[in-house]
């Protein structure tokens, strides 16, 4: 009987535990609780399209709404952020020292960063290429036809390995040029000073439509030399922070994909029109707890930050200065790479 | 011609007159002076239309930039975004605190100049009171105002706060780690020596970026301390460890007859220092210390790489969007004009503090 009793008893303690383990909140998530604020990076400056400061003094831009995103998927609002402005070589030791609880800096998924630096990626949320622009008046168009040329990098980046490689893996002899700052680089390709500058795909489409005051004196080259996926980066040992961030994209793209934005979120949550929206919208519960969030996260996320298309129109595509095309970055439904995991 | 000549009073005749000896005396003078005062009439008239003529003035007028005025100056850049510039990230509503701040920490500077605060109980009681005021209004919670913490400072008030704070720390430092190269006691000295060279054989990117980032993945979180404290001290250190190798030049200019002589009158040792060598030192050391003064100006624009907002960082941020990505150039030059302007003064005031000591040379 006692040891009926005992047995009993460890299976009851056994299967109060398992619910307990599928909700393992992760520590960051709770550190972040705790704290009342998602710790999220910045840029000392800013970075076209991704991270910018408005007239207000206030951050803007893809990387910051997708940290709001996230502010208001874990913390209810989406105000409950503080952006740490961070330069390009600090933002991974301040990752690692706990300055910041991740990394949403336009910052590519490599094999180093992934194994030697100790971090874990999210599912990428853009995908940019390193493409060269020429001037418009040399008449080329792809290249090839760079052969004997002046090309401009900026130094010390993953472009200027990218560029050299390519240039040589097709054949063309070429003198390269590094300089310290986009600034820079800039300046003397508009100066002539180079016949073409090789660059991060959006970084040139931005340029081509601000920059440069007669847009067709200039040509995107048509070679797509890479075209690297670009995550959020965590610090390694919490899965389950992966889990929330990686949903937290899922979920814009999912709401994308319903035809959920921030105008129509309220009434697809009373109404949904399918359990797929009912589940994520949390008009059927289940979604939150799974993820150690309530169940609300993703309406009130949508509301606050809008869909993934809203988010992109408003800082590089139709709404922004940049007009930048969707391209890769369009769902896989409309001729892009993005999709979500599936919502079961 | 001596120096009466530069005394009398310029008359049109004599003015006339030194123009032909001095430029006009040759065919081939004539024609250089005409070719050179032409190209810096071109120039300037160059500038003076691009900055002023052709100039779009206001951020309403932002549609005429670039457009029938090809190539004057977008100043509406300026006008839309200055208060980024003036105060990078510090909350909007706020920026009232900012200046007063900044008024506060330039007031501080200025008084810090004027010989009559030049006592240790005046100059003391002025600096706590400065560095105080800058904090209370910055930081906010004390006053019951809004906080704002470190991280939110931004701009020009940021930029003369560090500047103003590792000037001010370093340079007790840096005096106490000279005194200390010239002791007696070896090990006082081996102390000092080691330092001194150890902290200048390493770049002052490295020092801050060790500062700002390594320094958390060591330390204990209770020990860390604010990212902009552990970065002033760093930086004062460094500035410490030059300026210490300045003040050695201004001792080993004097000669050791004088400590000796102090000796003989019964001096102590503080007293030959206070009253004896350290006067000539600071003259001896004070055109390498302005020197020092300016460049850690300029250098505070180093802490960008580390993630402050000073005002480098602002201005990139001011033209760092795509409305305003193409005036870069009128956001560098007002970034200039404030840089030059504080450095002119520095300038100037070490040209003043060079005429007063050199009465007393006479």
């Amino acid at each position: 009987m006692i040891k009926k009793m005992t047995l009993s008893g460890v299976a009851a303690a056994a299967l109060s535990l398992l619910p307990a383990i599928a909700m393992a909140e992760s520590p960051t998530v709770q550190q972040i609780k705790e704290r009342g604020t998602l710790l999220c990076s910045g840029h000392n400056g800013s970075y076209f399209g991704f991270v910018e400061v408005n007239d207000k003094n206030e951050w803007k831009g893809l990387d910051i709404d997708l940290c709001r995103a996230l502010t208001t998927a874990i913390l209810g609002d989406p105000d409950a952020n503080q952006i740490v402005p961070l330069s390009w070589a600090q933002r991974f030791p301040a990752l690692q020292s706990g300055d910041v609880d991740l990394i949403i800096k336009a910052t590519g998924w490599t094999m180093g960063r992934d194994t030697e630096l100790g971090l874990q990626f999210s599912l990428p949320y853009f995908f940019g290429g390193t493409q060269f622009m020429a001037h418009g008046e040399l008449g080329i168009t792809e290249a090839k036809d760079l052969d004997g040329g002046t090309i401009c990098v900026e130094a010390g980046t993953t472009i200027e390995r990218i560029a050299a490689n390519y240039l040589s893996t097709i054949g063309v002899e070429h003198t390269m040029v590094s300089y310290e700052s986009a600034a820079e680089l800039r300046a003397a390709y508009v100066a002539n000073r180079c016949d073409a500058f090789a660059g991060w795909g959006p970084n040139l489409a931005v340029l081509r439509a601000t920059e440069i005051d007669n847009p067709d004196a200039h040509v995107i080259l048509s070679d797509q030399l890479s075209s690297e996926p670009i995550s959020a980066a965590m610090r390694q040992g919490d899965e389950e922070f992966v889990d929330v961030v990686n949903w937290m994209l899922a979920a814009m793209l999912i709401a994308e994909e319903e035809g959920i934005t921030s105008a129509n979120v309220e009434e697809m949550a009373a109404n949904p029109p399918n359990p797929r929206v009912a589940r994520l919208l949390g008009s059927e519960p289940g979604m939150g707890e799974r993820l150690g969030l309530r169940d609300t996260w993703a309406r009130e996320m949508i509301a606050a930050v809008g869909n993934f298309a809203e988010v992109y129109d408003r800082n590089l595509g139709a709404e922004s200065p940049y007009n930048l095309d969707r391209g890769l970055n369009n769902l896989w439904s409309h001729g892009g790479v993005l999709y979500a995991p599936i919502l079961d | 011609m001596t120096d009466k000549s530069v005394n009398t009073p310029i008359s049109l005749a004599s003015v006339r007159q030194i123009l032909k000896k001095r430029a006009f005396s040759t065919p081939t003078d004539s024609v250089l002076t005409f070719v050179v005062f032409g190209a810096l009439a071109w120039l300037a008239w160059s500038l003076f239309d691009w900055a002023i003529l052709r100039a779009v003035w206001s951020a309403e007028n932002v549609a005429q930039c670039g457009k029938e005025t090809s190539a004057g100056a977008c100043w509406a850049v300026i006008d839309a975004r200055h208060r980024l510039i003036l105060f990078g990230l510090y909350p909007f509503d706020q920026h009232w605190r900012s200046t007063l701040a900044a008024v506060a920490i330039v007031a501080t500077v200025v008084l810090s100049c004027i010989p009559l605060m030049w006592t240790a109980k005046r100059i003391i009681t002025l600096w706590i009171l400065g560095f105080t005021t800058y904090y209370l209004l910055m930081e906010g919670s004390l006053l019951g105002l809004q906080q704002v913490t470190t991280d939110g400072w931004g701009g020009l008030s940021l930029t003369l706060f560090l500047f103003s704070s590792v000037v001010l720390l370093g340079m007790p430092i840096g005096l106490g780690l000279a005194l200390m190269r010239r002791s007696e006691m070896p090990f006082v000295r081996g102390f000092a020596v080691i330092l001194i060279d150890f902290v200048r054989s390493l770049p002052l990117l490295v020092t801050l970026f060790t500062a700002a980032v390594v320094i958390p993945i060591i330390l204990p979180s209770w020990l860390e301390g604010d990212k902009i404290w552990r970065v002033i001290v760093a930086f004062a250190l460094f500035f410490a460890c030059y300026q210490a190798e300045v003040f050695r030049g201004g001792f080993q200019a004097i000669p050791k007859g004088q400590f000796e002589a102090g000796a003989a009158l019964g001096l102590t040792y503080w007293q030959t220092l206070g009253r004896i060598v350290l006067p000539q030192v600071f003259r001896h050391a004070l055109p390498s210390t302005i020197n020092m003064v300016v460049i850690t100006f300029k250098e505070t624009a180093l802490v960008i790489i580390i993630g402050f907002f000073d005002i480098m960082a602002s201005a990139k941020a001011a033209f760092g969007t795509g409305e305003w990505a193409p005036h870069y150039l009128e956001v560098y030059v007002f970034v200039a004009f404030i840089y030059w302007a504080f450095i002119f003064s520095l300038g100037q005031y070490g040209e003043y503090l060079k005429g007063r000591m050199a009465i007393s040379e006479r």
